[in-house]
């Protein structure tokens, strides 16, 4: 068993548009006549601070790489729209399977819009990135769905549930309203039905969702890197109240962003909490921390937990956190703080370590994985 | 207590009251012990349980009885019976007054036990 014979898997890779005007070869009238503000989307100055494109790993910036696609060629622009860089990160990263999942940039706000942009986004990832085929290493989609458009986002899902490299459905972190609440029923009930995990990422982006903190717009990047993640556990403990777990067993939630780190602590209160309030949810059946192994998976991310200069510390509280089951890798490419193997739990044991870097991926995606080989 | 009957108080067991002054869904309250008991009528049967709840201590006899709210599917619910839930005034922890444990956990509340002897209710072992 290990990372040399059966590959890492990398769950959280964001291929982007090789230009802010490709999504155009994907829409169609009335939506190809709109205008959607994309990609760049984003406010708070990352601290990389290379111009234009600070918020992105320099080594994913395009050298007028020249693209051809089955709409058109294209000199590449935008940072990590060349899929043969990502091959090259990914490849040095020891990845045989690399889960895209695009960003969007947030809620627009038309609905019907919206659910055009993430058809344009599926129909780009399987006319393009999901075409790649090389050697050794295979790359896998996600059905992009507007949670404000249930009744869209179920057709858009059985539109690719056949898709044999669509292995999960993706919303964005940002929604309007708590993801277990009965507005959303109908997706989760569609990505259940198709044995599809769904993926919560963040966007980043300044759409029309709400601040990213409760008490408005953080000023600083640093403000916002290290609390927005805070809403999936908003998300988390919706989908545990509201009986989401419950009603549908086979619900996979991918929280696809970081938030690791703040899980436990949330979950004590959750657990504390519920002896108290059961009769407000008899249909919460197990303490709330008890949903989390059947139906929780969070992404990696190197900017949270203990500091890896104190070993013992990272062990312990993995160990807590029931790290070795819950954590999925994912590098985050091509975002500046994209996170390589090695700097991920290096404290932990090799069985930890290739449970997180691809043992519990083949868990998740083990259905579509088998399918598409 | 009444002194027409032959059953007395004693110190280990007390004379709590006439059957018929707690018909089911009442109850009184023995000062006995060091936290005092509450005797409840559960559907004809008596319960006795120390003021004490097993999870942060607080008053259990001053809370009030509820109905059962059964395990149910989402947006459901399920109510049974009327009165046989004991619900910390504290902190809302609930307790079947038929067999003294908690409905989430394992926490048992401190029972005692009661018997009827000539038309009266006899509250043994405190």
């Amino acid at each position: 068993m290990g990372t040399d014979t059966q590959g890492v898997v990398d769950a959280a890779v964001h291929p982007r548009m090789l230009t802010s005007q490709q999504i155009y070869d994907y829409l169609r009238q009335p939506y190809s006549g709109l205008v959607y503000n994309s990609p760049n989307r984003f406010f708070h100055p990352t601290p990389t601070g290379i111009p234009p494109f600070g918020e992105w790993l320099e080594q994913s910036r395009p050298d007028g790489e020249v693209v051809t696609t089955s709409a058109g060629t294209y000199t590449a622009r935008e940072p990590g729209s060349v899929p043969a860089r990502t091959h090259e990160y990914l490849r040095a990263n020891g990845v045989s399977q690399a889960v895209l999942n695009p960003t969007l940039r947030g809620l627009v706000p038309a609905a019907d819009q919206g659910s055009a942009i993430c058809s344009a986004y599926n129909e780009w990832q399987a006319a393009t990135w999901l075409q790649d085929e090389s050697d050794g290493l295979r790359f896998l989609g996600t059905i992009r769905v507007n949670p404000m458009d249930p009744e869209g986002a179920v057709a858009e899902i059985e539109r690719w549930a056949d898709h044999p490299r669509m292995v999960q459905v993706g919303v964005p972190l940002e929604s309007h309203h708590p993801y277990g609440q009965r507005y959303y029923l109908a997706i989760w009930k569609a990505a259940v039905a198709h044995g599809l995990p769904v993926a919560v990422k963040a966007e980043g982006g300044v759409g029309v969702e709400y601040f990213p903190t409760m008490t408005g717009m953080p000023r600083t990047h640093i403000e916002f890197s290290a609390l927005h993640r805070d809403r999936f556990f908003f998300h988390l403990a919706s989908f545990i109240a509201e009986g989401t777990f419950d009603r549908f067993p086979d619900l996979r939630i991918v929280f696809a962003d970081g938030g690791f780190d703040m899980l436990t602590p949330a979950m004590w209160r959750m657990d504390m909490d519920w002896p108290i309030t059961r009769t407000e949810v008899p249909w919460v059946k197990q303490v709330p921390s008890d949903y989390l192994r059947q139906h929780v998976r969070f992404v990696t991310n190197r900017l949270e937990g203990p500091p890896d200069s104190e070993p013992e510390t990272v062990v312990e509280w993995a160990r807590r956190t029931d790290a070795a089951h819950l954590l999925v890798y994912g590098s985050g490419y091509p975002v500046w703080s994209s996170a390589r193997p090695d700097q991920i739990l290096p404290a932990l044991d090799d069985e930890d370590r290739d449970r997180i870097l691809w043992g519990n991926a083949h868990e998740l995606y083990a259905s579509r994985l088998a399918a598409t080989r | 207590m009444t002194s027409s009957h032959s059953v007395r108080s004693t110190p280990t067991s007390h004379v709590v009251g006439r059957v018929d002054d707690l018909p089911p869904g009442s109850s009184t309250f023995v000062p006995v012990g060091k936290f005092g008991v509450g005797v409840y009528n559960v559907g004809g049967e008596f319960r006795a349980v120390t003021n004490y709840c097993p999870h942060r201590g607080g008053p259990l006899c001053v809370g009030r009885r509820y109905p059962v709210i059964e395990p149910s599917e989402p947006y459901q619910f399920e109510v049974s019976g009327e009165d046989e839930i004991l619900k910390c005034p504290w902190h809302g922890w609930e307790f079947d007054l038929r067999d003294g444990v908690s409905e989430v956990g394992t926490k048992r509340i401190r029972m005692h036990r009661v018997r009827v002897e000539d038309g009266l209710v006899i509250l043994e072992g405190v």
